[in-house]
């Protein structure tokens, strides 16, 4: 079985069962030309009457956006009435797509599931081919809204009485994530709320610093962070009523008395090397292991040589001389019998650690030793209560716990009341760092701008954040200090245009691109070192050199074409688009700088007018 | 417990079994067989192999405590959905069947029955949408309804209110892409003069009453406004319109809401539009809680064209997903057995260890 339908019978299969109009969302933009190019064998053609009506159509969108009768599919459109719709297409593009869907002219098409928010348009039926969408480099599955986002687009008010949702298998597909979202209930929505630099120089242009606490708290991050203090604070009663019993009692803070009585009462020795605690048979026999001693081992016999403590855990270690001749390092706790019998042994401070005659004789006498030998009994100490230490009854001075009358009852509520108590405090603890949480998270912004000079001591702006306020746009903080570092300083539009496009672009799709100046990578290079260096207060943009060079050729180049432009690199033309689009974005904004960075906004105004061309100025 | 018991054990397990151990610990999972599923959870739980052996032991108890309740209704079973012949290749028990089940499964037929064009009628709007703009008449208003259930008919309607008092009105959408495509619809509808676009590269008719514009635009504007360097008319604001206003979750985006919703000057009346949420009333109580007058929420699941969801086989065959015809909401396990037997087809076929 294939692992999933052919496009060409699963839009026959549609037709058969009058389905159609249908979106069919694939995973990818891939998926969607290839389902695209599988038509081209096809012997489907429509019926006259269609494929006029799609001409009709796309002639007047031609209309408003000449650039579409240029397209290559227009002819495959119009032969099986199969579009494909995804973010590779230009704009353009896809409000024909859409035009021809409202009107009912389309059979099928062929969309991203990324793109969902985006597919506009509804349809008698959707196909639904997987159940985990690609979000960040990483597969996820679809949440019940995303699936009630696809499904939703079925069924359009006053043509349809009924609207289908089709499952068909493919290998990204798990049955129950989909049967789950389309009957769940949507998701509840969470706060995204982050704290920026332009959000922190805005408000505290308008608004003391005083003020901000109340501005923070109408956010709805505050308005979520309250709900969940308000369920903390009922489990707070909660405990506070359990913690009823355990009231003053002789001492009006109990709780805190018998824990020091207690700690106090179970403080050990001062930890010293010899302090180790040994289980009590080996700390009986340590003091029998004398150089020269017979032992008996877990397997055989030994003579010990030295006694000594090993370096990290200070654990008992013997050195044995062994049947055989070996000398072996072992812990003292492979000693199990002690023998009544030592040898002279003349000690020596080194390796072997007795001199080379001695080794000579005991090896010998542990050769000739009988079988059987007296084994010396040993007394060991069970573990008895260590009375408490006269020191530390000093140290608790006229402490009233061991001689109080409620001290049984204390000993045993002690147990539950600590935790109960230290349930209440961690209680406590949260509810306050939920409450000031945004407040600190903006204090700690106001700090980062205070270092960088945007704000005065006082949290006032500076000629510099006063400016910089106006920046409001993701890496603010990278591009106001690269203004600041003037590496704008008389730039060229293409220059500025480039470097705006490698902050402003966010896509990590590969392809291959023209080569940039040599100006361009210099600057480039200034710029991510700037960028690393601002690493810790604000995440780095990407950086692509490649984009800025597409950049940096079309506005350097103005009798490029865009169809010349999308012949230099394998970035699809919608991918080109929004880039541009986005850096013209970023631009318009240091086009604001007028007052302060009049020669600046000046270049960003060329680099904007220099972009503006073909489908750039045609386009919305 | 060691590694070849647990092999074993894991072999004796069914693979939905194996499947639901897997959830959370592989990601894909549902791609491996049996073979590689097994290899991949005793690799993924290298490090936490109590927790697997606990987890597993759970599922094999929940597992025979169902086949125990079982038998007693499944035992007049196939009397009532008589398998279809084709059916022997899944001899596995079938577990949604444990849940009684009164009525024969929809056919096919039923299922596709109804397909068409309504009739033409003139338009009359729904309850909910003159519920929604009577509300706006006295206050802001949170609509959460299904796609497609007419939230721009609202938007219209309140816009021709506000404009009819000399009212201006911002518009404000998530994408670029959905502000041109509602000032192409707009303009149609009010006349070119009377609609102007902003966005972050774009700017005509700045002046118009009804003013379309990204979130991010609205944002700046407030903080122009604060910041003491009024650009719009923002004292004759009568109405702001938040299109997909479920973007305030959005991870990046998100935040650009709360700041417009917070500076939104307080004499204009918000409508926020949005798909179905989950806490649509937390965002009508926190509304309420920072402006002026309590917020009205519309809210409503039902979808205005009812919705069927079906299953269609690589092999073309297409099959009803659910017993029902309409998505029994709140039941996942209500599958259709014979989109579950395919299903289960397709699953043992395209298993990578199965494949032959």
């Amino acid at each position: 079985m294939p692992p999933s339908i052919h496009p060409v019978d699963l839009v026959a299969t549609l037709r058969q069962r009058n389905l159609t109009p249908a979106i069919i969302f694939l995973t990818s933009r891939r998926a969607c030309d290839e389902a695209m190019q599988s038509f081209e064998h096809s012997q489907v053609t429509l019926p006259k009457t269609q494929q006029e009506q799609i001409a009709r159509v796309l002639a007047q969108v031609t209309e408003q956006y000449p650039s579409i009768a240029e397209h290559p599919l227009i002819d495959t459109v119009q032969r099986i009435g199969v579009a494909a719709h995804h973010a590779g297409h230009l704009p353009s593009w896809k409000i024909a797509v859409e035009e021809l869907m409202r009107t009912g002219s389309l059979d099928a098409v062929f969309a991203t599931t990324t793109l969902a928010a985006g597919v506009d348009f509804p349809a008698r039926t959707v196909v639904v081919t997987q159940s985990s969408i690609r979000k960040a480099r990483d597969f996820t599955d679809l949440t019940a809204s995303e699936i009630q986002q696809l499904a939703g687009r079925a069924g359009r008010r006053g043509k349809d009485l009924v609207g289908f949702a089709v499952i068909t298998p493919s290998p990204y597909i798990d049955l129950t994530v989909l049967t789950k979202g389309l009957t769940g209930q949507p998701e509840a929505i969470h706060s995204q709320f982050v704290i920026s630099y332009p959000m922190v120089l805005n408000l505290l242009k308008a608004h003391p610093r005083e003020q901000i606490q109340s501005i923070l708290a109408k956010s709805f991050a505050q308005f979520q962070l309250n709900q969940r203090t308000a369920v903390l604070e009922t489990k707070l009663d909660g405990l506070r009523a359990e913690m009823e019993p355990f009231g003053p009692r002789v001492c009006s803070d109990w709780i805190t008395q018998w824990q020091v009585f207690d700690q106090a009462r179970k403080r050990k020795k001062p930890r010293g090397p010899s302090a180790r605690q040994e289980s009590p048979d080996v700390a009986a026999r340590l003091h029998f292991l004398t150089p020269g001693r017979v032992v008996g081992l877990i397997r055989g016999r030994g003579i010990i040589l030295r006694q000594y403590r090993s370096k990290g855990q200070h654990a008992p270690m013997v050195t044995l001389l062994r049947d055989g001749g070996s000398l072996n390092e072992c812990p003292a706790s492979i000693v199990t019998q002690v023998f009544d019998r030592t040898f002279d042994c003349e000690e020596t401070s080194a390796y072997p650690w007795c001199t080379p005659q001695t080794l000579e004789q005991l090896t010998h006498h542990l050769l000739d030793l009988p079988p059987r030998l007296p084994i010396l009994p040993i007394l060991t100490h069970q573990n008895e209560e260590i009375p408490l230490d006269s020191s530390i009854i000093q140290t608790l001075g006229d402490f009233a716990c061991p001689t109080c009358p409620s001290r049984q009852a204390c000993q045993r509520d002690f147990p539950r009341a600590s935790r109960v108590r230290q349930e209440i405090q961690r209680h406590m603890k949260s509810i306050q760092a939920l409450q000031t949480s945004l407040w600190h998270r903006f204090q700690e912004r106001i700090d980062v701008l205070e270092r960088f000079g945007y704000l005065n001591a006082t949290a006032q702006l500076t000629a510099d954040g006063e400016w910089a306020r106006l920046i409001r746009i993701d890496h603010s903080l990278l591009i106001t200090e690269l203004i600041r570092a003037e590496a704008f300083g008389a730039i060229d539009p293409p220059l500025l245009a480039a470097v705006m496009a490698s902050i402003a672009h966010d896509d990590d799709r590969p392809g291959s691109f023209p080569r940039g100046s040599a100006g361009l990578v210099t600057l480039l290079f200034q710029v991510r070192k700037l960028a690393e260096s601002l690493a810790p207060h604000e995440a780095t943009p990407m950086l692509r050199a490649d984009v800025a060079a597409l950049t940096e050729r079309w506005v350097a180049d103005q009798t490029l074409t865009w169809i010349g432009l999308a012949r230099l690199t394998t970035m699809a033309e919608g991918d080109m688009f929004r880039l541009f689009a986005r850096t013209i974005e970023f631009l318009s904004q240091l086009k604001t700088l007028k007052a302060t960075h009049p020669s600046l906004a000046e270049s960003a105004d060329r680099a904007i007018a220099g972009m503006r061309r073909g489908v750039l100025e045609e386009l919305p | 417990m060691t590694t070849h018991e647990l092999e074993q054990l894991l072999l004796q397990q069914p693979v939905s079994l194996l499947h639901r151990l897997a959830r959370g610990r592989i990601s894909r999972h549902f791609r491996s067989g049996k073979r590689k599923l097994i290899d991949l959870l005793l690799q993924a739980s290298a490090e936490n192999r109590p927790g697997l052996e606990s987890d597993l032991a759970a599922l094999i108890e929940e597992q025979s405590h169902r086949q125990q309740a079982a038998p007693v209704e499944q035992a007049p079973k196939p009397k009532v959905h008589p398998r279809p012949a084709t059916s022997s290749a899944t001899p596995r028990p079938h577990r949604a069947e444990e849940h009684g089940h009164h009525e024969p499964p929809v056919s096919l037929h039923e299922w596709l029955s109804g397909i068409g064009v309504p009739q033409a009628q003139p338009f009359v709007p729904d309850a909910w949408q003159v519920d929604a703009l009577a509300k706006l008449a006295e206050t802001d208003v949170v609509v959460s309804v299904p796609t497609g259930s007419g939230k721009t008919y609202v938007a219209i309607e309140a816009t021709k209110r506000a404009m009819q008092e000399n009212r201006t009105v911002i518009y404000t959408s998530p994408l670029k892409a959905l502000s041109n495509t509602k000032f192409s619809e707009f303009s149609r509808l009010f006349g070119p003069g009377q609609v102007g676009i902003l966005t972050g590269d774009r700017r005509e008719h700045a002046q118009a009453p009804l003013l379309i514009m990204t979130t991010e635009i609205l944002r700046n504007l407030l903080y122009d406004a604060a910041g003491g360097e009024i650009d719009v008319r923002l004292d004759t604001l009568g109405l702001v319109i938040m299109d997909e206003s479920q973007y305030l979750a959005d991870p990046e985006r998100g935040v650009v809401w709360e700041e417009t919703l917070i500076f939104c000057p307080s004499q204009a009346r918000l409508l926020l539009l949005s798909a179905s949420i989950g806490n649509p009333q937390d965002i009508a109580d926190w509304l309420t809680a920072i402006r002026p007058n309590p917020c009205a929420l519309i809210r409503h699941t039902k979808r205005s064209v009812p919705l069927r969801a079906g299953y269609m086989h690589p092999n073309e065959k297409l099959t009803p997903l659910f017993r029902t015809a309409g998505i029994p909401y709140g039941q996942p396990h209500l599958l259709h057995p014979e989109a579950k037997r395919l299903f289960a087809e397709y699953e043992e076929e395209t298993g990578p260890s199965r494949s032959r």
